[in-house]
């Protein structure tokens, strides 16, 4: 490639403030929230549709790949630039473009960050429901790719299941809507192909959200439990009964320890295991629904059962959950996520496993994750600075992939496969299943351009990649 | 260019060789299954996914044009076939494969009838909460090819929402899978999007996963009947307030006396379930708005509740009407929409049914005159208000004068590039799909 020309190019269509080349500006681009590393050639900022179409047809002319980026905050190294190329941050493309209460619906830019879409319609009793745990920084963008859940996605649903219409920008620069303003739209569902296809398809510039009436009534309780297996039993249990919680979170004991390290709130530490079920609705549904929890789980032997009665103990009940993630630091200097799910049926076994993999590698897994959806996150706690210890934990995180899938579960339920699991969608995908993915990346994308060497088990080609330990924000949780 | 003629003959001694008594010749039985008028020349039924491949490699390397057939109850939809040379019955595909109650989960085979499924997941006090019309004869698998919704969408979400995993035959006899038994899943491309309401072009479903909902405790409806005005504004308190019911039909005059109920210029439909005290709870307080509108309500509970909503999920669909439209348009739009619609039938011999919450507008005419006039119109209606309208029934002849789908979508060129790239010769439901795909 001629990488002067294609500067020139990209400068002439963004500006030259938006295109950076320099190792100290490209530098913040060449991690996520992943382990993975990979040093951008160059990052391109469009500020609006246009610019990113010819971006698009600027990379494509000078044949590189082209790498989207929402916030950065993913957590498989899906905007890592594994193969070199040009980045395109969409963080410019930050605009709420418009919001239409009736219809319940917001236009919006895929830099708009999560959480500013439910403050810009909180105050007239709306939210958007995917509510990833990044979501103070995380983009609508980074979302879509994605097709991020959240703790409160087990009632409401996924990205998927809120996004009606995405503008994109295809691989020759056209620009194109898929969906619309309405569902069932003539034709194939590419808006539902196009989301949580990880930045491999084309790239977002406008999208169309479905917004949530608030619900009148919100009920929380949090559950002590002497034994994991009591805990993940009562998880079964809850949603045999037909009850399907707004949010059903657990933690286990090496994460109570974390927290009462970290920042205290009050968990007791010789406890196996924590239990937080939120229930929405109207009052008459949380009240009863509150009821028929609390018994289910005095039913299995919780020590106790401690019941909001207002916001401010709402907040304190979720404090412990939400600080889980950056309290870990307190046990180890580094640790690993993963991310599988199992059916809520197979919980208890599959903790168990979890146990019997730690002990067989000795390394400590502290799991903090969505119960009520099977979605798993066990964090490896390792120290980067001793040799061959990621290695291990690598090892010990492909063993609980297994795990998962061999109770019938699947390797990734929120974070995507990105660089981190491409090795391992093989465990759940033959040849011919992959094969037919590949065939609407081809119908999409024919060169292959964007976002390559993510979620398909190719080998990486070029650039050299390195791992490093996760930069999370501050303050994020998972 | 390829032959397009088929030698039926040889096709049928091939495949009788694979399958033996299951394909079946005899003119009866093919006219029963002719697609818009179009006779196939031979009907199989495979028995397991083996033969399903086997048969379609055949197909596919002889040219034949192939459809799928579930209950046959969806077969108005799309426009006339291109080609029909042989049907495939999922009828031998008719198991639940399993039933994970405690994950609310169901994997079922694509050839089961909707209501046996549902009689079996009743008996574990659990259902799809997918209501498609004639669920006796609907099936699992052309429920999700048609992606055809009921009522409650609004509360529980649509076919795409509730499938999470699915088992698929391509057009080359290839077998693949997507998704899987997890409610939150996001490895690989969403491919089982793509299959849902795809009308069998993209390659046959043999096997589809499920969320299931937990049957409430129990179920009731409050009708309000009044003015088509008085129902707009009743609609808008019941969207501003912060109840959750299950679904918001509105209905005509003849609709609601073919339900069973007092007709009315309009009847809303409120349909609230869950706990007792959730449902007493929207009684009263629909109850009241609707006092509010100046509208009159009745509460109907068990048979009456089943009647009226059998007759609006059926609507449309079955004793099908020569002309059926569906328009889909934002939720608040419904009931401007339906004014239009009104004012321009002018008491004319038009029915309708519309789901206020999820925005679909199903329109009936008693007579095949209205499409050439009443299409565009409608097509351009939608439109104003950014959604579109289809052509869901309709006679051949009148169907060939039209895409039922109305304008081409502006993706349609990636929606050809995927059609090739599974199904490159068109075997599967050719001419069927959007602009002929």
């Amino acid at each position: 490639m001629n990488r002067d020309k294609l500067i020139r190019e990209l400068r002439a269509v963004v500006g030259d403030e938006y295109v950076l080349v320099e190792k100290e500006d490209v530098i913040v681009y060449e991690q996520d929230g992943s382990i993975m590393q990979a040093m951008p050639e160059i990052v391109v900022l469009p500020g609006s549709a246009e610019e990113v179409a010819a971006v698009v047809r600027a990379a494509k002319q000078a044949n590189v790949p082209i790498v989207p980026r929402g916030s950065g905050t993913g957590l498989a190294g899906g905007a890592v630039p594994a193969e070199g190329g040009v980045v395109i941050s969409l963080a410019r493309m930050n605009r709420i473009l418009e919001l239409d209460l009736r219809n319940r619906l917001a236009v919006v830019e895929p830099g708009v960050i999560n959480q500013d879409v439910t403050k810009a319609v909180a105050a007239d009793g709306f939210f958007y429901a995917p509510d990833p745990s990044s979501q103070a920084a995380c983009s609508i963008g980074g979302n879509i790719a994605n097709n991020s859940g959240g703790p409160h996605t087990l009632a409401y649903g996924v990205t998927t299941n809120h996004v009606l219409g995405v503008e994109v920008v295809l691989d020759d620069g056209r620009v194109v809507w898929l969906g619309g303003q309405v569902p069932d739209c003539a034709g194939y569902d590419l808006c539902g192909a196009f989301v949580g296809s990880e930045g491999t398809v084309g790239i977002v510039t406008k999208a169309v959200l479905h917004l949530m009436r608030s619900r009148e009534s919100v009920r929380t309780l949090l559950a002590i439990f002497d034994r994991m297996d009591a805990a993940t039993q009562t998880v079964v249990d809850i949603t045999a009964a037909g009850i399907v919680p707004a949010a059903l979170e657990m933690m286990d004991r090496l994460t109570i320890e974390a927290v009462e390290t970290g920042a205290p709130v009050g968990y007791p530490r010789d406890a196996d295991a924590v239990l937080l079920v939120e229930l929405e609705g109207v009052r008459e549904f949380t009240e009863r629904g509150a009821r028929e929890v609390h018994e289910i789980c005095m039913h299995h032997g919780a020590r106790q059962v401690r019941v909001a009665q207002d916001d401010a103990e709402r907040l304190r009940l979720w404090k412990g959950r939400k600080g889980a993630f950056g309290a870990l630091g307190t046990l180890a200097p580094n640790y690993y996520v993963q991310d599988g799910v199992v059916p809520r049926s197979r919980l208890p076994e599959i903790m168990r496993q979890i146990a019997t993999i730690s002990a067989r590698y000795h390394l400590r897994i502290a799991n903090v994750f969505h119960a009520g959806d099977g979605n798993l996150h066990p964090n490896i706690l390792f120290d980067m600075r001793t040799p061959g210890e990621l290695d291990k934990v690598i090892a010990a995180g492909e063993d609980i992939l297994r795990a998962c899938v061999a109770v019938g579960g699947s390797i990734t339920g929120e974070h995507g496969i990105g660089l981190e699991k491409k090795a391992y969608i093989g465990l759940l995908f033959s040849d011919a299943d992959l094969n037919a993915m590949a065939k609407v990346r081809k119908a999409f994308d024919p060169d292959g351009r964007f976002n390559p060497a993510k979620m398909f088990p190719t080998p990486i080609t070029c650039a050299e990649m390195r791992r490093a330990p996760a930069k999370i924000p501050a303050g994020l949780w998972i | 260019m390829r032959d397009l003629t088929i030698d039926a003959d040889r096709l049928a001694r091939e495949l009788g060789g694979m399958l033996g008594a299951a394909v079946q010749r005899d003119p009866a039985s093919l006219r029963a299954h002719a697609v818009d008028g179009l006779v196939p020349q031979i009907r199989c039924a495979p028995k397991d996914t083996d033969e399903l491949c086997a048969i379609l490699r055949v197909c596919d390397a002889s040219g034949a044009a192939v459809i799928p057939w579930g209950g046959g109850t969806a077969m108005h939809w799309g426009n006339p076939p291109s080609r029909a040379d042989v049907v495939i019955s999922l009828e031998q595909f008719n198991r639940l494969v399993e039933h994970d109650d405690a994950n609310l989960t169901a994997t079922v085979q694509a050839g089961m009838r909707v209501a046996a499924l549902q009689e079996l997941l009743g008996g574990r006090h659990q259902c799809l909460a997918i209501d498609p019309p004639d669920p006796q004869h609907s099936t699992i698998g052309g429920t999700a090819a048609a992606n055809i919704n009921g009522p409650r969408r609004m509360a529980y979400g649509g076919v795409r929402d509730l499938v999470i995993g699915m088992k698929m035959v391509l057009a080359s006899g290839e077998p693949i899978k997507a998704g899987g038994k997890v409610v939150k899943n996001v490895a690989g491309y969403d491919m089982c999007k793509l299959f849902v309401g795809s009308l069998g072009t993209l390659g046959i479903i043999t096997e589809v996963t499920f969320k299931m909902t937990p049957l409430p405790e129990t179920a009731g409806t409050v009708v309000a009947r009044g003015s088509l005005a008085q129902t707009a504004s009743l609609i808008e308190a019941l969207f501003g307030s912060v109840l959750t019911p299950a679904a918001v039909t509105v209905v005509d005059g003849r609709v609601a006396a073919a339900a069973g109920l007092q007709p009315a210029e309009a009847s809303v439909a409120v349909w609230a379930e869950g706990f007792t005290e959730t449902v007493a709870r929207h009684v009263r307080d629909v109850q009241a708005m609707a006092g509010q509108s100046g509208m009159t309500t009745e509460v109907v509970h068990d048979i009456g509740h089943r009647r009226l909503w059998e007759t609006v999920r059926d609507f449309g669909a079955v004793g099908a009407p020569p002309v059926v439209f569906r328009l889909t348009v934002p939720p608040a739009d419904v009931m401007p929409v339906l004014a239009v619609v009104c004012r321009l039938s002018d008491g004319g011999a038009l029915r309708y049914v519309a789901h206020a919450g999820t925005g679909t507008v199903w329109l009936a005419f008693d007579t095949p005159a209205p499409v050439t006039a009443w299409f565009p119109r409608l097509a351009a209606l939608a439109q104003e208000y950014h959604g579109h309208a289809v052509l869901a029934a309709a006679p051949p002849e009148v169907k060939r004068t039209v895409d039922v789908w109305g304008p081409s979508p502006q993706a349609l060129g990636l929606m050809q590039e995927l059609k090739r790239q599974f199904d490159p010769h068109g075997t599967l439901n050719p001419g069927r799909f959007v602009a002929g795909i």
